[in-house]
């Protein structure tokens, strides 16, 4: 397959991702974490099928940077805020919180699970593979719950609340990254500082330009022109942040918080920009899944059985305290927590995102077990989700005059 | 509120706050640049469309206070960050930004096709036949016989003799009759004009896309015998023309009547539909070697007046307006050699003032011919300066085709072009604010944006 093939191909699936918005074009289509999207990526990409080859992958590495960086951005812009609705600090709290334990548990189950294998690589790199993958599997994806509610219409305190908390747990992940990335500066950047002043930087870059463009779009712009400074901005974003080896998806995310904190737009670039998420994520998971080699090293399967296992337990702790702060928790049992197991979106982009930044065996270990992770979680999670909502009484039964859509995937 | 509204409460301040931006933006792409050396190969491409679509933006902001076009300001800021100024944008990356610019140029096409609406052309038919004929025939006539005259001011044809001066002199005013329809549309979408001098110079300038296509590969034809005393007239490539036109038209027709179709059943995701369309008809009618121009134009001549969907098309393709105009004419500043400009404006400048010149000639017979209204007799020369992507174009095919004098022909075309490009919009504008047909019809602004149900 040629590149221009692939561009097509791409473009079309993002035709009929525009059609698969979560909650609108077609309610509950499609699995909440774009797996499928992933697993068609695989079938077509050098380790199955091999129509889409290594060296037009790596021609695409550019279309790849844009997608993340915009879908981070897309994610900054509507980061604190659930619809139209800012949410709680509770769940801000809670969902800052359950990112942090996750990916805490994650992280040191794939470093312990390195060391015990004797997996022969430098501590730094141990140090970004277990980071890497920690940051990847501490999130759950936003569509999660909007998927379930949108097949059941469920309604009640604790779908609104693992909403909140599937909205505000993006946070940290992308601090990691950031912080992740400082561990091993570009060679070629010639300017020297200590590492901690690299994040900071990555924050400071994404505020800055994101306060430019708010202070842009604050003057009545035409609705192209306010096209033009988004897509500028977001594009100056990724592109300096690459090329200084900075974590472009946490400049983009910090754009899209500056541009959604300090402008009185902000609802208005929301309706603008959510509609292009689902599109640019299809093309960007069929990247991601093309990527994927399953048989780069034989401690694959351990580290990523390891993490998999933290992250199921770490969402269990989450629903402990999910239940200590909410009383609509409580009533939907002890396993709660595994209503979030769904990862998708931003942990397949953050795998992305370690592939293309660490190419070989960190990039790639972190982003198969980002797939991997997202895969299991879309068995578990949506199943969980709706088994604690029926619990909760937020799912009313056929007999109660509101019929259940059908049923759940996983 | 809306773009007028708004345009018209943005102070000083307002300005002054964007000049700040602009300079901090340059500032930190200057730092990156000469600091950071670039290992990620097309990246730098994707910022430095982002840098040119915001400097271009910004830039067209500044300088609106002036009563300049916004097309000047993102010629400006692409000139100011190219690889002859502050070398932002490099020549590599200029480069590589060509399938982009070929996805500009089928969306200004397409949005030209669909501008034209057949009723106004019918009713202003005489006039169209008598500028085209009178534009044609003097322009062709007097640049070739000035710049056959200007042998001494061009260094390249002192050499020549009279035949192949008078080939390369056919060539040359073959070239000038081209204008821009990429800047007419680009002036039309900013200002929003509507009126007599706004269609006529739409409709003129798109339908002069054939005829000067038409005109070109007759000068060569006749110009290779004169160059060349070894070559012979030959008809072949009249029959590479006519293929090359017969496929535009049908591939066009082709595309508008599926659009159209596709407006009707499904009516949705129009810019995803336009961007596939975009890339996917560029690279067959690269490898057909249709006339992309035409077959866009076409397309979109077809949705607007063989179906009912029209308006729907024109407000998809104005929702994707400045974005596209930014990027193709901020690329075609970066692309100005300035350098050799700055060697050749005498030259240049002499050659575009006399083709102004002959313009406006030209449109006073053919007003006065087709008994047009006083606006038309007064301003209708003024849309017909600007050169662009066509004039560069046919330069380039000049060149290949004639080895001989092609590259400082090249030059000279270049440099020409660029004289028109930076002076014709202004001139449009100018006219059409003068004919008072500017901002009759409102730009969408952000605050009218609803956010989707949910």
């Amino acid at each position: 397959m040629n590149s221009i093939l692939l561009l097509m191909g791409l473009l079309v699936l993002a035709y009929l991702g525009s059609f698969l918005v979560a909650g609108r074009g077609v309610p509950g289509v499609g699995l909440p974490s774009g797996i499928e999207y992933v697993a068609l990526g695989f079938v077509i990409g050098p380790q199955a099928l091999d129509l889409v080859g290594t060296d037009i992958l790596a021609s695409f590495e550019p279309v790849v940077y844009v997608a993340l960086g915009w879908l981070a951005f897309a994610v900054g812009l509507d980061f604190g805020f659930s619809g139209d609705k800012r949410v709680s600090t509770a769940s801000l709290v809670l969902g800052t919180l359950s990112a942090l334990t996750t990916g805490a548990a994650v992280a040191a189950a794939a470093w312990f699970a390195m060391v015990r294998l004797h997996v022969a690589a430098t501590p730094t790199d141990r140090i970004l593979l277990a980071g890497g993958v920690g940051a990847a599997c501490s999130e759950t994806t936003r569509h999660a719950v909007r998927w379930v509610v949108d097949r059941h219409i469920a309604d009640g305190p604790l779908a609104e609340r693992l909403d909140e908390v599937a909205h505000t747990d993006d946070f940290f992940p992308l601090l990691a990254v950031a912080a992740l990335f400082a561990l091993e500066p570009t060679r070629h950047v010639i300017v020297r500082m200590p590492l901690r002043d690299w994040p900071a930087i990555t924050i400071g870059l994404g505020l800055l330009l994101g306060g430019g463009a708010a202070l842009l779009v604050r003057s009545e712009l035409r609705l192209d022109d306010t096209w033009g400074v988004l897509f500028g901005v977001t594009l100056i974003a990724i592109g300096t942040s690459a090329r200084l080896g900075l974590s472009t998806l946490t400049a983009t995310f910090f754009v899209g918080i500056a541009v959604s904190l300090l402008s009185r737009h902000r609802r208005e670039l929301r309706a603008m920009v959510s509609p292009t998420e689902r599109p640019v994520l299809l093309p960007a998971l069929l990247l991601a899944g093309a990527r994927i080699d399953l048989h780069m090293s034989p401690a694959l399967a351990w580290i990523a059985a390891a993490a998999i296992g933290a992250r199921l337990a770490s969402k269990v702790v989450v629903g402990w305290m999910l239940a200590v702060s909410s009383r609509s928790a409580r009533s939907a049992g002890p396993f709660v927590g595994l209503s979030l197991l769904s990862s998708g979106g931003l942990a397949v982009c953050i795998g992305l995102v370690f592939a293309l930044r660490f190419p070989g065996f960190v990039g790639d270990t972190v982003l198969t077990i980002a797939v991997l992770a997202a895969t299991v979680g879309e068995f578990i999670g949506p199943a969980r989700l709706r088994r604690a909502l029926r619990a909760a009484g937020e799912i009313r039964e056929p007999g109660d005059g509101r019929a259940t859509a059908g049923g759940v995937a996983a | 509120m809306t773009a007028a509204v708004a345009a018209a409460r943005k102070g000083i301040g307002t300005r002054l706050a964007h000049g700040i931006l602009l300079l901090a933006f340059v500032g930190l792409l200057l730092f990156v640049t000469r600091r950071v050396p670039e290992v990620h190969g097309g990246l730098w491409t994707i910022t430095a469309i982002g840098f040119l679509l915001l400097a271009g933006t910004l830039t067209s902001e500044l300088i609106e206070p002036l009563g300049l076009p916004h097309l000047t300001g993102y010629l400006i800021a692409g000139i100011a960050s190219g690889p002859h100024v502050l070398r932002l944008v490099d020549e590599q990356t200029v480069k590589s930004l060509s399938p982009v610019n070929m996805l500009a140029l089928s969306l200004i096409a397409l949005a030209g096709g669909a501008e034209l609406d057949l009723a106004t052309i019918r009713k202003g038919t005489k006039s169209l036949v008598w500028a085209t004929i009178v534009q044609c025939v003097l322009v062709l006539a007097l640049m070739s016989g000035l710049f056959f005259a200007a042998k001494p001011l061009i260094p390249f044809t002192r050499s020549l003799g009279p035949g192949a001066l008078l080939g390369v002199a056919l060539l040359w005013g073959a070239l000038a009759v081209t204008r821009s329809p990429s800047a007419t549309l680009g002036i039309l979408s900013q200002t929003r004009a509507e009126g007599p001098l706004a269609n006529f110079t739409l409709a003129f300038v798109m339908a002069s896309d054939v005829a000067v296509v038409v005109l070109v590969a007759t000068a060569m034809a006749i110009a290779r015998p004169l160059i060349d005393p070894a070559a012979t007239f030959t008809f072949d490539a009249f029959v590479t023309l006519g293929h090359s036109l017969f496929g535009s038209v049908a591939l066009g027709t082709t595309l508008g009547l599926f659009i159209a179709t596709y407006l009707k059943l499904v009516n949705r995701q129009m810019l995803v539909v336009l961007l596939i369309l975009g890339f996917g008809a560029s690279t067959v009618l690269d490898y057909l070697q249709f006339d992309a121009l035409l077959t866009f134009m076409v397309a979109g001549f077809i949705v607007r007046n063989m179906s009912n969907q029209g308006h729907k098309f024109l407000s998809y393709i104005g929702q994707t307006g400045t974005v596209v105009y930014v990027v193709f004419f901020a690329t075609a500043g970066a692309d100005l050699d300035v350098p050799l400009l700055r060697g050749l404006w005498p030259v240049a400048l002499i050659l575009a003032g006399a083709r102004s010149l002959v313009t406006w000639g030209g449109s006073l017979v053919s007003t006065r011919l087709a008994n047009d209204p006083p606006v038309l007799r007064r301003w209708s020369w003024s849309g017909l300066v600007s050169q662009a992507g066509l004039a560069l174009g046919l330069s380039t095919i000049v060149a290949r085709e004639f080895p001989g004098i092609g590259t400082p022909f090249r030059a000279l075309a270049v440099a020409t072009v660029a004289v028109n490009e930076m002076l014709g919009p202004v001139l449009f504008k100018l006219a059409l604010d003068r004919a008072g047909e500017t901002r009759r019809r409102e730009a969408v602004s952000l605050a009218s944006i609803r956010p989707p149900p949910p």
